[in-house]
């Protein structure tokens, strides 16, 4: 049986998404025969690969390298799974969405010099936003973080093929 | 016109970044740049939002250490209250800060930095991964599991949860500890040092493979700054300040919390996110200083529990003054794992831990309140700002890896100088770059608090901007 | 003059009722549970959220189970695809219309909001989000007031009015633009007609209204008092 291909991104959020994907603890090493981390922050491979078979994303778009990212995301994966409030619902980083990004950027870095994007760093999109909004999501875990043992079912069931059915009650917050 | 060389993105480190290596004429490293590419707007969506609120909301600035953010976030609401913590909710917060320091400082270890040098800095990307380590050290990537596991199971008994637990708050802590959360909390500490001690053993077993590493990984005379105890003990809730040179000599101490702005400044570039900040006496760019389990154990003098002041003192045996190489962040995290462990067991076996009374209660009498912690990855700042109605009307942050920033920015100039040779370029020596970021265990999620992952191309740009040669790595 | 009682179909089950009584109380009695937010047992029902629609057989509409009247005959259906759809509509009509963010939310976990969008299966808003700029007042000495979590139930207005007598709360403005305010649309802190009993803040289904010095997930209302003071109101039955 060949390993599914599971890549994990990380947009704007605050990686306790990815934490709690780590917090399957010794569950790590069951399913690490199955798959190959082909894309993560934990890992060192850069490029988004072809072909990935399930690519799990924390965080908002806030960016356009993020709506970048998530479009080549998107088309390269074959099942999207939107990991965390802040993918789902744009969460904590949407408070900011009540300013212009640019006015916001004044405030935080005083009169000085302004990182305002353009050149290495990105420019802000005017708000943050759920990745949904952007491209086709197939399966939703909402949670800050969501607890390990509903992202343990949800990987579970997509190693196995199947819907979750019977994974514990997704919840906000 | 001179050559770029774009890193991007430094994997393996928490969090949004990229590195820039400019070629002078002669092919060679002529300035190197690391940026953090993310940028969320905390301090500015703070405002207007009631003050009891801000810890949990900090925490979200950083799922790795969330518990640092309560501390020093519920510290500064402290002030606004104007009250005093009850003792034993004070400890228990410090219970839950060890905790982490645990579970962060193993995650660094284990997961992020042991493939490096387990599986060498040459081996295939494709498996330099917590994976690729199960697979061949199947019993040491179990046994750092387990340490991280019990770390995060540390918070979860104590908060209900084992990311942003809403526990800490205000005054204090919102629920006290019972015996068998005390009892369960002991259980697992036998197991718990075994592990640190095994891999303190192979640390410094394996560390002298990499003279070269130790050499040019971010090895400058610097200043350290951390908080201490009133003893000049290691403490990483509750202190004041303390600044050393290069030699160990103090240049600052016995700061007030309050007073940080005295000493540090805060300064902005437009090509990264992350803000700079500087020792004020020396100025910017020239009061660059380092925090972090490598600064702390520079500026102590002493960890304060027997174990790791015995490591501690073998530690320090390795040079007269500061230990200066940033490769040696390692093992300062596994010795702070030690003096966690043991910390935690000393809390645990003061009787009056299990006190019922964990929280002072009382409306703002203050306007502004300033909170200081000692995060896994260094010195946290939260300075909140309130109006009559508790509202918050300013709040600045300083975070771990800002601290760091102006010096890892010297430390991949460094060792890109060393590496690097535009002429040739291959994988393992730009992942040397890299983990010189990696060494300072950058908390990218934190730096971003004010304020990705591409491709890694390296491109050689012609003075004409045309693409004089490029490698792909994936 | 004792009530008449009639007979009903619920879910395809015979019912009694008395007349007098709305679907939503025949419903309660024969134990179905059909979903709710602005209803609240002893204040009066106004039909300000619609969870609670349901299909009337002979009706084309869809009607408020909490406002509609049974009737001899009536058959119910409390469940169906058209009708989750249309609540799974609304909640995420409320989520995406403000901002709610339960992770940061004094009420995270004993929020009426968030259990109905578990309980409905909610996982995503599949319109989007507004992200309003609303205020917070926190001008009352103990009450805070957050509009970004209001969902326009009203429970504190009638609250407010029913129960306490002071008329404190009120609704201004129209469609979107609708929000609550307090005496004229002033400061919380400065009215004149609050009593500060606090049933506004008990009643409140979400993080909109919450104690001052309460922080994430602390928030917890409590309703046991209402049913009581119901009563007391309009004497013992």
């Amino acid at each position: 049986m060949s390993k599914t291909r599971v890549a994990t991104v990380w947009l704007d959020g605050c990686s306790g998404c990815h934490m709690s994907f780590l917090d399957l603890d010794e569950r790590l090493l069951d399913i690490a025969p199955l798959i190959q981390l082909v894309h993560s922050p934990i890992a060192d491979v850069k490029e988004f690969p072809e072909n990935v078979d399930v690519a799990l994303v924390e965080g908002a778009v806030s960016s356009d390298e993020d709506e970048e990212k998530i479009l080549k995301i998107r088309e390269r994966s074959k099942i999207l799974v939107a990991l965390g409030d802040c993918s789902v619902t744009s969460n904590v980083p949407s408070m900011r969405n009540q300013f212009e990004p640019n006015r916001m950027l004044h405030a935080i870095y005083g009169d000085g010099v302004i990182p305002l994007g353009g050149g290495p760093v990105p420019t802000l999109l005017r708000k943050s936003r759920p990745i949904h909004e952007f491209v086709n999501v197939d399966v939703y875990v909402p949670g800050c973080p969501p607890p390990a043992d509903l992202i343990f079912d949800t990987i579970s069931n997509l190693l196995a093929g199947q819907k979750r059915e019977d994974a514990p009650a997704p919840k906000f917050g | 016109m001179a050559q770029t060389i774009t890193i991007d993105p430094v994997t393996r480190i928490e969090g949004h970044a990229k590195i820039t290596l400019t070629l002078g004429d002669d092919g060679r490293v002529s300035d190197a740049r690391f940026h953090v590419t993310q940028v969320r707007g905390f301090e500015k969506f703070a405002e207007g939002r009631p003050f009891y609120e801000m810890p949990s909301l900090m925490a979200r600035i950083c799922g790795i250490c969330p518990v640092s953010h309560l501390v020093a976030s519920a510290k500064a609401c402290d002030g606004l209250l104007a009250v005093k913590v009850p003792e034993t909710g004070a400890n228990l917060r410090r219970l839950m800060n060890l905790g982490q320091i645990t579970q962060s400082h193993a995650l660094s270890f284990f997961h992020l930095s042991s493939p490096d040098f387990l599986l060498g800095m040459d081996s295939d990307p494709a498996t330099r991964n917590v994976f690729g380590l199960a697979e061949k050290f199947p019993d040491l990537a179990l046994a750092g599991i387990r340490l991280r596991k019990y770390g995060q199971e540390i918070i979860e008994t104590l908060g209900g949860r084992k990311i942003h637990p809403a526990w800490i708050v205000p005054g204090g802590v919102n629920d006290p500890l019972t015996v068998e959360e005390r009892d369960r909390i002991l259980a697992g500490l036998p197991e718990a040092k075994d592990t640190t001690r095994l891999a303190l053993d192979l640390f410094r077993r394996t560390a002298p493979k990499f003279a070269d590493e130790l050499d040019s990984f971010a090895n400058f005379p610097s200043l350290f700054m951390s908080i201490v105890g009133k003893e000049g003990e290691l403490e990483h809730y509750d202190g004041k300040f303390r600044v050393v040179d290069s030699d160990r000599k103090i240049v600052a101490d016995g700061v007030a919390p309050a007073d940080y702005a005295d000493i540090i400044g805060e300064a902005a570039e437009e090509w990264t996110y992350l803000k700079m900040p500087y020792y004020k006496p020396l100025g910017y760019p020239y009061g660059l200083y380092r925090v972090g389990p490598l600064a702390r154990l520079n500026t102590v003098d002493k960890c304060g529990t027997p174990e790791a002041d015995a490591a501690l003192h073998e530690f320090r045996a390795m040079a007269s003054g500061s230990i200066l190489s940033s490769f040696h962040y390692h093992t300062a995290r596994l010795i702070e794992i030690l003096y966690a462990l043991e910390k935690i067991e000393e809390l645990l076996t003061q009787t009056d831990i299990l006190n019922t009374h964990v929280r002072a209660k009382a409306a703002p009498n203050a306007s502004h309140g300033i909170g200081v912690s000692e995060a896994p990855r260094g010195t946290l700042i939260h300075d909140y700002e309130i109006d009559d109605d508790g509202l918050i009307t300013k709040a600045n942050l300083i975070i771990a890896t800002g601290h760091n920033n102006l010096a890892m920015n010297k430390g991949v100039l460094q060792v890109a100088q060393r590496f690097v040779d535009g002429k040739n370029l291959h994988e393992g020596m730009l992942n040397r770059v890299e983990a010189v970021i990696r060494c300072y265990d950058p908390c990218l999620s934190c730096s971003t608090h004010a304020a990705g992952q591409m491709p890694m191309i390296i491109t050689l740009v012609n003075p004409d901007g045309t693409v004089a040669d490029s490698i792909t790595r994936g | 003059m004792p009530a008449k009682v009639i007979t009903l179909t619920i879910d395809g089950r015979d019912v009694s009722a008395r007349e007098d009584y709305t679907i939503l109380d025949a419903a309660k009695e024969a134990n179905v549970k059909i979903p709710t937010l602005c209803h609240l047992e002893g204040l009066c029902d106004v039909g300000a959220c619609r969870l609670c629609m349901v299909e009337v057989k002979g009706i084309p509409k869809l009607l408020p189970a909490c406002v509609t009247k049974v009737s001899e005959g009536m058959s119910v259906t409390t469940d169906s695809e058209r009708l989750l759809h249309y609540r799974m509509t609304i909640v995420e009509l409320m989520f995406s219309e403000r901002n709610h963010i339960c992770s940061v939310c004094v009420s995270n976990g004993h929020c009426e909001l968030q259990a109905m969008a578990m309980r409905l299966g909610v996982d995503h808003m599949r319109v989007p989000y507004r992200y309003p700029t609303l205020p917070v007042d926190a001008s009352h000495e103990r009450f805070v007031l957050d509009h970004n979590r209001c969902i326009l139930c009203t429970r504190c207005v009638r609250a407010c009015d029913e129960i306490e007598g002071a008329h404190t709360w009120d609704v201004m403005g129209r469609g979107i633009d609708a929000k609550v305010i307090t005496d004229m649309n002033e400061p919380w802190g400065k009215s004149e007609s609050c009593t500060s009993c606090g049933k506004c803040v008990n009643v409140c289904p979400t993080g909109a209204l919450f104690e001052k010095g309460r922080s994430v997930g602390e928030m917890v209302k409590r309703k046991a008092f209402l049913p009581y003071l119901t009563q007391m109101r309009e004497g013992k039955k």
